[in-house]
């Protein structure tokens, strides 16, 4: 049987490497991708609680949290479609105004 | 060999899922980024069916890979991507800033994994996340928040398409006439 550990450091090392990729990537598309890492982290450690806790709320929320983290891909990548078409660039560097 | 297959799966889907996540952020080319995003998200669904949580692994597979991942292959290919252009010291700074977030969150994440299985040992249940016992929970307790999310999916939509027609009205107004 794989124990709890496992499964935590498993997730903990893929929120991390997610984390390293929001810090340090400047376009646009990679860092939603690496967002997306973390939610999958996030959902891996729930269904492993989930799992070793007997208990069926961390697998719902892991389907709750899908279902939000689809919604938040499309707005994203909507604004990032405008912000291609406005600025004719992906770089978060050139955002530097509120308002175009 | 048939006693040990969960573990060797475990073993093989977790190493697939760190490569991936590595070339999600390492990769050059923004559409390898995505298609390793896909294989990362096919290994987590993998996990998800060894911790028995067959609904949630396959909504994962189904809308992820099926429906979200699609949509960003999409915007990669319709745009065209240049390749990022940064002045070396910028780089340098990123990539000390990167190396430090990411070792200060792996440290963190093993210190309090340790504590943790110091402090209890937990053995897996035998609940079974399938269709049937979700559907229940989903339908009884949780009907509330399902709904919500309903909602939820129609003010995403309602925002996608005033996007758009604002991206369309102007695209208009450039053209030269």
């Amino acid at each position: 049987m794989i124990p709890l550990g496992a499964y935590l450091l498993l997730s903990g090392l893929v929120f991390s490497i997610g984390i390293i990729g929001v810090v340090t990537s400047r376009q646009v598309i990679k860092v939603l991708l690496s967002l997306e890492l973390l939610l999958a982290a996030c959902n891996l450690s729930f269904v492993t609680f989930s799992k070793f806790n007997g208990d069926y709320t961390g697998q719902l929320i892991v389907f709750f949290v899908i279902l939000v983290a689809a919604a938040e891909v499309a707005i994203g990548l909507a604004i990032v479609v405008l912000m291609y078409r406005h600025l004719s660039t992906l770089q978060a560097d050139e955002l530097r105004t509120m308002k175009w | 060999m048939i006693k040990n297959m969960p573990s060797f799966c475990f073993y093989l889907f977790a190493a697939l899922l760190i490569l991936a996540s590595l070339s999600v952020i390492l990769a050059r080319n923004p559409l390898y980024n995505v298609l390793a995003l896909v294989v990362a998200i096919f290994s987590l669904s993998s996990l998800f069916v060894l911790l028995e949580a067959f609904f949630v692994g396959i909504v994962l597979l189904l809308v992820y890979a099926g429906a979200v991942l699609v949509l960003f292959l999409f915007v990669v290919m319709c745009l065209e991507l240049q390749s990022i252009s940064l002045s070396s010291a910028q780089q340098g700074r990123l990539r000390l800033l990167g190396i430090l977030a990411g070792v200060l969150f792996s440290s963190s994440f093993f210190w309090a994994i340790q504590s943790f299985i110091k402090a209890n040992t937990l053995g897996a249940s035998s609940i079974r996340g399938t269709i049937e016992t979700i559907g229940k929970i989903l339908f009884t307790d949780y009907l509330l928040p399902f709904e919500l999310t309903s909602f939820l999916l129609l003010i995403a939509i309602f925002g996608i398409v005033s996007l758009a027609q604002g991206a369309l009205s102007t695209g208009k107004e450039e053209l030269p006439s």
